[in-house]
Parts: structure tokens; sequence; C-alpha cells
């Protein structure tokens, strides 16, 4: 066994790789960097042309409630498609073999619960924050005080990996400096979320998540043609032929004897020297534990439906029903996408079998080289150098999109939440406004600071946490918010403190024992999604039980949460 | 700033019952079978897992059935939940 899944499902990408690690590979930088500048001068037109029409607080948080569902939809196909997700999907299963399909599936399962359970009613009784929607029925502060924490510690623990893996990918693709990648990816967000807020965060996530759709789609399409001959047994058959390059890559003898030869007799070499070994279709390559499975996959499901700059995206648009069809939209897309993605990294074994040994064989830099840049040298070998350039444009298209809707979510949940709640009350709608603008550069510099302090450790478990709280603290609360009559404000609190403590403690525990450390059973770096979530619904059901204040007339609350839907 | 408006809100609690049970009953529908799907592809389940079912391992299997098997479940969910 190589690692516990959760350890990996967020670590396939930016883990610790070497500067110029992209050498052998036919990139041309030109391309690149005018495909990335295509998105910085259209990321300063939109913001431009969308300043124009972001007057009130309506417009910056929530672009004035009037979005088309189609557009929302495609955002949040953008907000939730990270580098990890373009990337590492893919390039996981080129370097651990089937194991790894549950990366892609698992992204993609947690907006079912979202559709299900949240959007609707969320949109009904939202208006500009998360904490906003719990508060309406629960009219006490601390409500939103715990949920603006959380909203802050989950965004920030996603935020630091998507600036840390930018960083990383410029470094590796173009050789230039980490600092001065990141603080210019900061400076650009900050520009176009300050001007333009969430309008300008919208249409920068549209186009971005149209080209890596498009760029994840066309790339498939095109190697299963090329490389698989349009035959998924066939790729199968192979996959099936294969050690999985994570155990040849550690056989000398494996990595000397394919110098050399070609994807399929490298394959048939490899066999003939490690006949016994697992395949790329083995079970257990990867994964050793049941439980961190079920863990990861509650931490998903759960928290998507809990993740803030996914949930606001809901109060954009004019109607509960246009949030459900915007949800649809985006879990078609996904699906695709996620669909996609497995196909691709069973393709990468007859595309690029030979560099993704010689990768592993680097030791652990060569690991997260395999998996960050498999995807980008099946492009070159299917497209050529246009296709590999658009690849990694996509990868920093995806970073863009989910760290922008990150941004903005703390701006909101600090200014309206914090600021207007516990700093001025009485503050005008300008002052608020200004207090999310400048929350917007110190979360931006925040996010350089620790993406530079943290620049050489693994901190790809941070998603995982960002996911487990979200699931922990905020999904419970929500639910029983949006669809119990009998849930109370003390049940409704003491379910996020709970959820939050749970997190803090997984937390704490990464950083004294390590991501290794087991707790109950389960590793500390596959989140805190089966314990976090158990141990908030008990408290949120016994407290329910125990106390009678259910909020401010609960029956008039729920008929505008369920009311019936109009377009 | 502007808050929902709850005043010309319809009280539909009289369908609040069968709202419950097709949106929670279609959510566990799908979360037993990601679960499920997501254990039958852990080494527990390694001997079931690797059966062969229409040409491909059975694991492998009920983990892509999870992408038309949301889709199904969303297209009864529109229809159900109108």
């Amino acid at each position: 066994m190589i690692s516990t899944l959760p350890a990996f499902l967020f670590s396939p990408v930016f883990a610790a790789v070497a500067p110029d690690a992209a050498k052998g590979s036919t990139l041309d930088k030109g391309i690149v960097i005018g495909f990335i500048l295509f998105f910085v001068v259209t990321s300063i037109v939109i913001t431009w042309w969308s300043s124009r029409s972001t007057k009130s607080a309506s417009d910056f948080y929530v672009a004035g409630k009037g979005v088309p569902w189609v557009q929302v939809g495609i955002a949040m196909v953008g907000s939730y498609l990270s580098a990890a997700s373009f990337l590492g999907c893919a390039g996981d299963i080129g370097v651990f073999g089937i194991d790894s399909i549950w990366l892609s599936i698992g992204f993609f399962g947690g907006y079912m619960a979202v559709l299900l359970l949240i959007a609707g009613p969320l949109r009904n009784v939202g208006s500009y924050t998360v904490a906003g929607a719990l508060h309406r029925r629960f009219p006490d502060d601390r409500v939103k005080l715990a949920v603006m924490v959380c909203t802050i510690v989950i965004s920030t623990f996603y935020l630091v990996p998507q600036m840390l893996g930018a960083g990383l990918l410029f470094e590796m693709l173009l050789g230039w400096n980490f600092v001065g990648v990141t603080v210019g990816l900061g400076v650009l967000m900050s520009i176009y979320i300050i001007f333009g807020g969430m309008k300008s965060t919208l249409y920068n996530q549209v186009i971005q998540a149209v080209f890596l759709w498009i760029a994840m789609v066309v790339l498939t399409v095109m190697a299963y043609f090329i490389v698989g001959d349009g035959s998924f047994s066939g790729i199968l058959k192979t996959a099936y032929e294969t050690v999985p390059p994570i155990l040849a890559g550690k056989n000398p003898e494996a990595v000397q004897a394919i110098a050399g030869l070609s994807a399929e007799q490298a394959i048939t070499a490899v066999r003939q020297i490690m006949p016994t070994a697992d395949s790329a279709m083995s079970i257990g390559v990867k994964t050793d534990s049941t439980l961190a499975m079920i863990s990861t996959v509650i931490a998903l499901v759960f928290g998507t439906a809990g993740l803030p700059h996914i949930l606001i995206m809901f109060f954009t648009v004019p109607s509960a029903r246009a949030a459900k069809k915007s949800v649809t939209l985006c879990i078609v897309a996904l699906g695709i996408f996620y669909l996609c993605a497995i196909i691709l990294g069973f393709l990468l074994f007859p595309a690029i079998y030979p560099k993704l040994v010689n990768w592993i064989s680097q030791g652990a830099s060569g690991v997260g080289l395999a998996k960050n840049m498999a995807v980008l040298d099946i492009s070159n070998m299917v497209g050529g150098p246009w296709l590999m350039a658009i690849g990694a444009a996509g990868a920093v298209a995806a970073i863009l999109s989910t760290s922008a809707g990150l941004m903005i979510t703390v701006a909101s949940s600090i200014s309206h939440d914090l600021y207007k709640v516990y700093i001025n009350r009485n503050a005008t709608e300008k002052q608020e406004l200004g207090i999310a603008k400048i929350t917007t550069l110190v979360m931006s510099a925040v996010a350089v600071g620790l993406a530079v302090l943290l620049k050489n450790e693994n901190i790809a478990w941070l998603v995982m946490l960002a996911f487990g709280i979200a699931a922990s603290a905020i999904f419970p609360a929500m639910l029983a918010t949006l669809w119990w009559k009998r849930t109370t404000r003390q049940a409704v609190i003491s379910s996020i403190l709970t959820g939050l403590a749970v997190s803090t403690l997984f937390i704490v525990l990464l950083f004294v024992k390590g991501v290794k450390y087991k707790f109950l059973g389960l590793s500390v770096a596959g989140g805190p999604g089966l314990f976090g979530v158990s141990a908030s619904f008990i408290v949120l059901f016994v407290v329910s039980l125990m106390t009678k204040d259910t909020g401010k007339d609960p029956d008039q609350f729920m008929a505008l949460a369920h009311k019936p839907d109009v377009d | 700033m502007s808050e929902p408006d709850i005043t010309h809100s319809s009280p539909p609690l009289s369908g609040m019952r069968r709202k419950v049970l097709v949106n929670f009953g279609l959510f566990f529908l799908f979360f037993f079978f990601y679960l499920g799907a997501a254990v039958v592809q852990t080494p527990a389940c390694k001997s079931l897992a690797v059966l062969p079912v229409l040409g491909m391992p059975f694991g492998l299997l009920v983990s892509l059935l999870v992408f038309p098997v949301s889709w199904l479940l969303i297209v009864i969910w529109f229809k159900k939940a109108r």
C-alpha cells in the first residue's frame, strides 16, 4: 500500500515539485504566455465593463440577483474545478491506476446534496451570505459569527493551495519566479473583485470554465481515438497488463529496461521483469482503508453542500427554480468533465508510460511531477504544442476561477457578517462595500503570504480539511435550519461549534502528529468528515430535543424556504 | 439592503411532506449508491470488485454508473418535484 485514500485525494497537484521540472517536454512558452495574457486581458476588460454596472451592495455581493441561471451554472463549474481536477484527476490514475478513479467521482458527487437539499430553499431565504440565511430564522448574532469563522477558515484552507499551485505551475512550466507569480495572481484577482464585484467574478468564471471544459473534452476525445484507437475495452486491456508506474518506477531494473522503448514495448518489458506485480486495474495499490474511504465520501458529499463559495452563488439568480437549474447544468457539465478525466487517466498508459515510470524513479518530487505533467504531456502527444499550451492555460484558468470565488466569499462574509454586525451597526452601504474591498486586498495578501511560507510543504490536505469543516460545521446546521421546524437556535449554534471543534482537533493533530497519524483508526489527513458530521448531527438532534427556541416564526420561515417554484 | 420578501409567500406546508419524501428519498438513494460504489472499490471488497461484468470489473462499472445514476435521479426529481 502506498498511502491512505484521503491523503491522496487532494494531493495530486503541486506536491513539492522541483523547479525546471518540465525539462524534457516540448512546451512552447510563447503560446502558453499568449493564452495567459488572453486571460489577463479578458479579465481586465470584463472588470472594466462590469464595474460600470456595479453600484450597490447587491451588485457587488450577488450581482444584483438577476444573473441568468445558465451563466451561474457555468460559473459554478469554473468555481469548483481547480487545477487538481484538471491536471490531477487523470494524472493520479496515470500514477496509481484504478484506485484513483474516486478522485474524479468523489469531486463529482458533492453537488447532488446541493441540488436536492440546499439550493432551492437557500435561495429563497438567503440574501448575501450563508450566515445571512441561518440568521434569518435565528436572529442571533452568534450564529452569524460562528458561520463567518467557518467561512474564513474553509475559504483560507481552500485558497492557499490554489495560490501555491499557481506559483508552482508557473515555476515548473515557464521557470518564472514563484513569489512574483503568486503576488501577480493575487493582484489580478483583487482588481477584478474590487472593481467588478460578483458580476465580474461570474463573467470571468464563465470564460475560464468554458475554456477548461472544452480543453478537457477535446483532449480526451482526441486521445481516445489517437492513442486508444477508439476502443474502451482495448484501453482497459492495456491497463490490465500495465504495472502501475508508482511500482515500476521504484524498480531500478524496470526503469533501466524501458529506456528508448515505446509505451507499448515498455509495458510489456516491465511486466516481464515484474510478472507478479499488481496491475493498473488492481485495487489496493493506493487505498488501504475502507473507513478512510467512507470518511472521504461523506466529506465530499456533505462538504460541497457546505462550501460557502459555492452556496453564495445561489443568491445571484432570480429564483429558487433558477438556482436548481443552474446546479443541474453544473452537475451535467461536471459529470462529463470528470468522466473524461477518468478515461484520460487510463489513456496515459498507452501514451506516455515510459515517461511516467521515469518521473516516478526520481523520487518524491518525481511523483508530483508525474501527476502534474502527465496531462500536459499527453496533450503535446496528441495535439502538439498548441494543445499542450491550451492545457497549461486551462490549469491557470482553473486556479483563477476557484480563487476568485473564494476571495469574494470571504470579503462578503467579513463586511456583511462581522463589520456590519459587530463593529459598525449603522454602517452605510458605501462603508460596507469599502470594508469588502479592503478585505479582498488583505485576504489576497494573506493567501500569497501563506503560499510563500508553505511553498516547500505538502499542504494539499488543506483542501480536504476545508471539505471536512464545511461538512461538519456548516452542512448539518444549514440542513436542519432549512428543513426541520423542530430544530432550535441553541442546537444550530452547538452543531456549528461541534463541527468546528472536531475539525480543529484534526487540524491540531495534523500539525502536531503529522499527516500519517491516525485518530480512532482514521487518517487525520483524510479530514474530519466521518467523525465531524456524525458528532455535529448528534449534537444538533439532542440539543433540539432539549431546547425550545425554534426561531423567529418557523412556520413562516418554512413557507418561505419551500414556497412553490416560479421562473 | 433588500431582504427576501416573505409577505407574498404562500404557505405550502401541506405539500411539505411530499417534498421531504421526494428530495430526501432521492438523495438517500443517490448517497447509498454512491457510498456503496466507493466501498466496493476498496480492498475490503476486492473479490466483488474484480468480478467481470459487461466487459469491465464490477467495481469500475458501479463507480462509473454514479454519473448516469445521478443524471437519472435529477430527471426524476424535476418531474416529481413540480
